[in-house]
């Protein structure tokens, strides 16, 4: 086939005509081998710039493109677009870079010229080699996958489920609530939980959009937004693999508690009567507080920071449900003393400080301190700590509650890797920006709601719950095409070896070994084309399309001549 | 040395009429028992001028087996892997070889290039390999010298890499036979897995004897080999170091990419510098030569070398098959031994010491190698 | 006889052989003639040789073209340079007889072009094997190497097929430097210009231009005996390669390395038969030859592969010695492949890379042809 290669120099307006010397470029490339006509134009992005370069193909016969003017990321698209319309395979196209990498950075214009001739060249070179490729387009899958059915996760479901949109809520435990079912009120309010959560489980039971598998983990989670491959693994039947199809993923997995057993100076599993906020919380909703030999306690210490230090965070509820246990404890034991032990106090937000001070009428002591330990002495159990004023003091009590820093769950790295996002400090899931997205993460179609992100309360995970639902509702609508990758992966058959290295760097889970021929193969719908398997691979079985290794080759020779 | 031992006790056998014979009657037995179906071990050619490796089924042939051969023709992983690289068959096989052959398979079978399910890999206390240009100018005087090496455990005559070898007692399979520091006319047998142990009790063999005296004597020899190793190699690395050393190291490499077949590593099925993407059209080669006014034809030799130390490093045993198959006598395992312990060392990565453990290259670890990342900040 | 040529142009030049092809290389490359030069050059200190590509006429300096070590088939090199495409700029080569013919036989396999390249070839006395390299023991036998050419005498320390061959001239060359049986090379070099490219090529140059052509009473002479060690070869392998038993002694000790496949330059398949699925056994296949033989040499397939080779390539193999000297176990491969590639080829009256036209037999149906292993 004989090759007719159209090379275009926009000005870009002053960008480029005043730092470049066009008609130099144009001289220098005009007489290559294969190149039919070589313009210049002012703004080939424009309206006028586009039918210009649309009227060329057609009047010159031209079977590729080259336009030399901004970056890719700018307009490749735009002008793959008017190759479309021309009439050719938009892959028989290059575009190079001679504004940023060029003219933008170059100071002197006989050095920018000599450059820019350069990446033209290259350019030309390249495109030689091009070979047409074909999009393929699928209809995303608008059903999502939610995994975790505490508060964030039920949330999520509900906001989301409709008839032409399936939720798959798998809950880990046997039944769904999370955390939330062990507190018999939640702050500042002091309401009963049940107000929250029973009518929100009842909905999801009774939602016939809303598929609930408990007892259940997910394995593997494979594709992209719109299209991933879910694998779930029920831990207590026979055939126990599901498999299923959805559009997104939203992790809402929770936390856990900071171990005390960690920080021996606060005598948990040492001393009875010593119980960590979660062992308080069940005890409490059981109706009746007492310590081990069954009797009431008479005094009662609550210390706040455990595990800050080691965390490096503060786990910012943990100072409200402190003061909802002083509550607890002077409702169920009127009398009792209830002494506080802090470095720091963190009471945020609208209401919480009323409830602080509500709390502290009710003869509830606020002791700063540093140091804390807690000993015991005969029988009885001392908190030992230097005050504000350095102190050194003792405040025997009965019961310790000790309220422990949160931590992502046990399975976050798992879960991490499964649907290939980052954890971020703490080791909780990484939000895409701290700032601006706080739900989305770096792989497209994954959110992550509620304690999972990091340490918050029920009303902040309601609002995260609420946002992610919201992002998927407005970009998975059902029906929408969309199109996969097109520079995908090849591994060529005859000499794939089976080493399996391609498989081991494939951050997208797209190669799968076939057993029988022992080669593995590229799923070219789920392939992203990052390039990682062609690199890999040390014979070179794998490789890129449109990043072939003669394309690339050719390229770079003739860059550097 | 092997931190994988599963048992600190072994077994002492008794070495009678002598050790080659008693191994010999252990895996007859062990045929008669039906513990193996087929053992793959070396034995001597007909013309009884080298030696092979030879799967064998039929027990008869097992008196004329030899499991420590004077050379290495074939790398043992080799052997393995054209075995079981399509599937682990029907056959409960003993392979009977070096502690390199050894750590080549356990690499090769994370690069699913053998399949162990039914291989139990049997290894032996090292003195090193002859190389086969020697053997060949006299195999018969070969042999005694060889089989006098051994006796006094002397590596003057063996390949230059085993005599800088301090993985040469390296127990990476399933069963161990500990000829070192052992008691006049025994040997020790050690295990090293469930399959080891396995195997070990359906022979009646109870791991009942202390092997304190083998660890020990392994530990002295590995330790001076170990500075041996590392002042030969230091030296190597300031003869070749900086790139025109490093051509004139090559200069006499005619390309016929020798080591690489031979190589146990080395198991693409066509070599990405034997593949198209070396091959250019003659305005390449042509603007190459321009550039520079002359260039060696075909260029890239350099090229193939650091390409395959690159590509096999992490995963390479030193065992020196490579430069004993080099035409132009290049010391090519020496140079490969002396990058490899550096890229191994990066990764604190030992290649083939144990089949659990992943493959540097492809195992991502958030923690790792941050000197590099900040070294340009 | 076969080298016997028409009475050619000549070109005769007063220097010895080695200064005087310089000379020629020089005039080509400062007259433009030609972008590059293929010879063999001094690439390191230590005095290694290698082929080299040379645009610039001062690298000749380090150049050795008649240099009696052949570190890889230059008709293979040839072959690569022209692969992807014909030589877009003029380009001479110097390479001995059989290189040039091994390029001729790929040529006809479409793995290369002649197009624009000037083939420099000589009558030629063979070469040392690469263990002299290795040793470094060539630079103080180049002075017994071309006493020996000037007596027409074989050397004993020759690669074994060189000892033996009696292709020793080049057919199709543009040029032929004589050699052989000429005892004033030390200071004159005469240079049959056998086609018009040759002579087109040195017009110009400063030398004598006379009529000349090959001495054939002393070439034949010089033929009678490389045919006298050629049978002492063969006949030193005669009874190796009788049987079965006979293989299996002289391949016994063959790694499988496949070397001899790597350097031949007639084995040019992107992946060999024998390194492709083809060739792997799988476990049902080990499993039923151990219940048929008891034992089995791992990994399989030996003299499979030797004699596959022989298959594929024998018609076209032309002696170069490249297999033997690149062999890590010093099996004679190279005489047993020249023996039976004379064989095969005499069936076919056909000599590897003689004409480019001339089509390769095995390929080629000829109605009339070997009826007597018909009837």
């Amino acid at each position: 086939m004989e090759r007719k290669i159209g090379v275009y120099v926009c000005e870009c307006g002053p960008n480029i005509a005043e730092k470049v010397d066009i008609d130099k470029v144009l001289n220098a490339v005009s007489s290559l081998e294969g190149v039919a006509v070589a313009e210049k134009y002012k703004l080939l992005c424009s309206v006028d710039g586009k039918k210009f370069l649309e009227d060329e193909i057609k009047k010159h016969g031209l079977t590729h493109l080259v336009v030399s003017a901004c970056s890719p990321k700018q307009h490749e698209q735009t002008f793959m677009e008017v190759c479309e319309n021309a009439g050719i395979n938009p892959y028989l196209f290059q575009l190079a870079n001679i504004r940023e990498q060029c003219a933008w950075i170059t100071e002197d214009k006989d050095e920018a010229t000599e450059k820019a001739i350069r990446l033209t060249k290259a350019a030309i070179r390249r495109v030689r080699y091009h070979s047409s490729l074909e999009k393929k387009e699928i209809e995303c899958n608008p059903d999502v996958l939610v995994i975790g059915g505490g508060v964030a996760g039920i949330e999520a479901s509900l906001q989301l489920a409709s008839s032409d949109r399936k939720i798959y809520l798998v809950e880990k435990n046997s039944s769904l609530g999370g955390l939330i079912t062990n507190f018999e009120k939640t702050f500042p309010n002091m309401k009963p939980t049940s107000d929250i959560i029973k009518q929100k489980i009842q909905d999801i039971a009774e939602n016939e959009n809303i598929k609930v598998f408990t007892d259940a983990e997910v394995e593997e989670v494979i594709g992209f937004f719109g299209n991933f491959e879910v694998k779930i693994k029920k831990k207590t039947e026979e055939n126990n693999v599901v498999e299923f199809d959805v559009g997104a993923v939203v992790l809402a997995t929770g936390s856990a508690s900071f171990d005390p057993k960690k920080t021996p100076g606060y005598g948990y599993g040492k001393f009875d009567d010593v119980f960590t906020a979660l062992e308080f919380e069940k005890m409490n909703s059981s109706g009746k507080i007492s310590l081990k030999n069954g009797k009431a306690p008479k005094s009662v210490a609550i210390i706040h920071c455990v595990g800050r230090e080691e965390k490096g965070y503060c786990s910012e509820i943990c100072c409200m449900y402190s003061l909802k246990f002083a509550c607890y404890l002077k409702d169920k034991i009127p009398g009792v003393k209830v002494s506080h032990f802090y470095s720091d106090l963190c009471i945020p937000g609208k209401s919480c400080q009323k409830f602080y001070e509500k709390t502290t009428e009710k003869n509830v002591d606020f002791i700063r301190a540093t140091d804390v330990e807690v000993i015991k002495q005969g029988d009885k159990i001392n908190i030992k700590y230097k005050a504000e004023n350095n102190s050194k003091n003792s405040h025997p009590v009965d019961m310790v509650i000790l309220s422990p820093a949160i931590e992502p769950t046990s399975d976050t790295s798992r879960l991490a890797e499964i649907t290939s996002i980052s954890q971020s400090d703490g080791g909780f899931f990484a939000e895409e920006h701290e700032k601006l997205g706080p739900v989305s993460t770096s792989t497209d179609g994954v959110y992550i709601v509620g304690c999972a992100q990091g340490p918050k309360n029920i009303s902040e995970t309601i609002v995260q719950s609420e946002a992610a639902a919201g992002k998927i509702l407005s970009s998975l609508v059902p029906g929408r095409k969309i199109e996969p990758e097109v520079k995908t992966s090849q591994i060529s058959e005859s000499f794939c070896i089976g080493c399996k290295t391609c498989i081991s760097v494939c951050p997208y889970g797209a190669i799968t070994f076939d057993e029988t021929k022992k080669i593995s193969v590229v799923n070219e719908v789920i392939c992203r084309g990052c390039g990682s398997c062609t690199a890999a691979c040390p014979s070179g079985a794998a490789t890129l399309k449109h990043f072939t290794f003669n394309q690339l080759y050719q390229e770079i020779v003739e860059a550097v001549q | 040395m092997s931190e994988t031992s599963l048992n600190s006790k072994g077994v002492v056998i008794s070495a009678k009429p002598n050790t080659k014979e008693a191994i010999i009657g252990i895996l007859e037995k062990a045929m008669d028992k039906e513990v193996f179906d087929a053992v793959l071990i070396p034995m001597s050619v007909p013309a009884g001028d080298s030696f092979v490796y030879v799967l064998i089924k039929d027990k008869s042939l097992l008196k004329d087996a030899v499991p420590l051969s004077p050379v290495m023709s074939v790398q043992g992983a080799h052997a393995v892997s054209s075995v079981t690289r399509l599937g682990s068959g029907n056959m409960k096989i003993a392979a009977v070889m070096r502690p390199c052959e050894i750590r080549a398979t356990v690499e090769l079978a994370k690069l699913g290039q053998t399949n162990l399910e039914n291989i139990t890999l049997i290894s032996l206390d090292c003195p090193g390999v002859l190389p086969m240009s020697d053997f060949l100018s006299d195999p018969k005087k070969s042999m005694s010298m060889f089989d006098d090496a051994v006796q006094k455990w002397d590596d003057k005559i063996m390949r230059p890499v085993c005599q800088i070898c301090d993985k040469s007692s390296m127990v990476a399979g399933d069963i161990h036979i500990g000829t070192l520091g052992a008691k006049k006319d025994t040997f020790f047998i050690i295990s090293n897995s469930q399959k080891g142990n396995d195997t070990l009790d359906k022979l009646d063999i109870t791991l009942k004897d202390s092997i304190d005296s083998w660890q020990a004597k392994v530990k002295t020899i590995s330790e001076e080999k170990q500075k041996k190793r590392k002042k030969n190699l230091k030296d190597l690395k300031s003869d070749i170091g900086g790139i025109d050393n490093l051509l004139d190291a090559f200069s006499q490499c005619i390309n016929c990419h020798n080591c690489m077949s031979v190589c146990p590593i080395c198991f693409c099925r066509l070599c990405y510098f034997d593949s198209d993407k070396v091959k250019h059209s003659s305005e390449e080669y042509l603007n190459r030569a321009e550039s520079k006014g002359s260039i060696r034809f075909l260029p890239d030799t350099t090229l193939f070398q650091t390409g395959r130390m690159l590509h096999m490093s992490l995963s390479c045993v030193s065992c020196g098959a490579c430069e004993d198959a080099c035409p132009m006598s290049i010391p090519v395992a020496q140079i490969f031994s002396m990058i490899a312990d550096e890229t191994q060392d990066l990764f604190d990565y030992v290649s083939g010491r144990n089949l659990e453990e992943p493959l540097p290259l492809v195992t991502y670890k958030e923690g790792e190698l941050h000197e590099v990342e900040d070294a340009n900040d | 006889m076969k080298w016997r040529m028409q009475m050619t142009k000549a070109l005769k030049i007063n220097k010895n052989v080695d200064q005087s092809i310089l000379e020629l290389l020089k005039f080509l490359l400062e007259r433009g003639k030609v972008k590059g030069v293929f010879t063999l050059k001094k690439i390191s200190k230590d005095g290694a040789v290698a082929y080299s590509l040379i645009t610039k006429s001062d690298e000749l300096k380090d150049a050795v073209p008649l240099f009696p070590l052949m570190p890889v088939n230059a008709g293979k090199l040839l072959s690569r340079f022209t692969l992807k495409g014909e030589s877009t700029k003029p380009v001479a080569a110097v390479v001995k007889p059989c290189e040039l013919r091994a390029f001729v036989e790929l040529v006809k396999r479409e793995q290369g072009s002649l197009e624009n390249l000037f083939i420099i070839s000589s009558t030629c006395g063979g070469v040392y094997p690469l263990k002299m390299a290795v040793d470094k023991t060539v630079e103080k036998n180049l002075s017994k190497y071309w006493d020996a050419v000037k007596k027409a005498e074989i050397l004993d320390e020759l690669r074994p097929v060189c000892k033996g061959c009696e292709e020793f001239t080049p057919y199709t060359a543009d040029m032929t430097v004589d050699l052989i049986a000429k005892n004033d090379i030390d200071k004159q070099c005469v240079i049959l210009l056998n086609t018009k490219k040759g002579e087109e090529l040195v017009k110009g140059m400063k030398a004598e231009f006379l009529e000349k052509d090959l001495d054939n009473g002393k070439l034949d002479k010089f033929q009678s005996k490389r045919e006298v060690e050629k049978k002492k070869l063969f006949s030193e392998i005669e009874t190796k390669t009788k049987d079965m038993d006979g293989l299996i002694d002289i391949f016994g000790r063959c790694i499988g390395c496949h070397g001899c496949m790597r350097v031949c330059p007639i084995c040019y398949c992107k992946l060999c038969e024998f390194e492709s699925p083809n060739s792997e056994y799988k476990p049902p296949t080990y499993e039923s030859e151990l219940n048929k033989r008891g034992g089995l040499r791992v990994p399989p397939g030996t003299i499979y592969y030797q004699l596959g080779r022989l298959s594929h390539i024998s018609i076209s193999c032309v002696s170069c010695g490249l297999c033997e000297d690149v062999c890590p176990v010093d099996i004679p491969i190279s005489v047993i492949f020249k023996k039976v590639g004379e064989s095969v080829q005499k069936v076919f009256d056909y000599i590897p890379g003689k004409d480019v036209e001339e089509e390769i037999p095995l390929i080629t149906f000829d109605k009339d042809e070997l009826a007597e292993v018909e009837d």
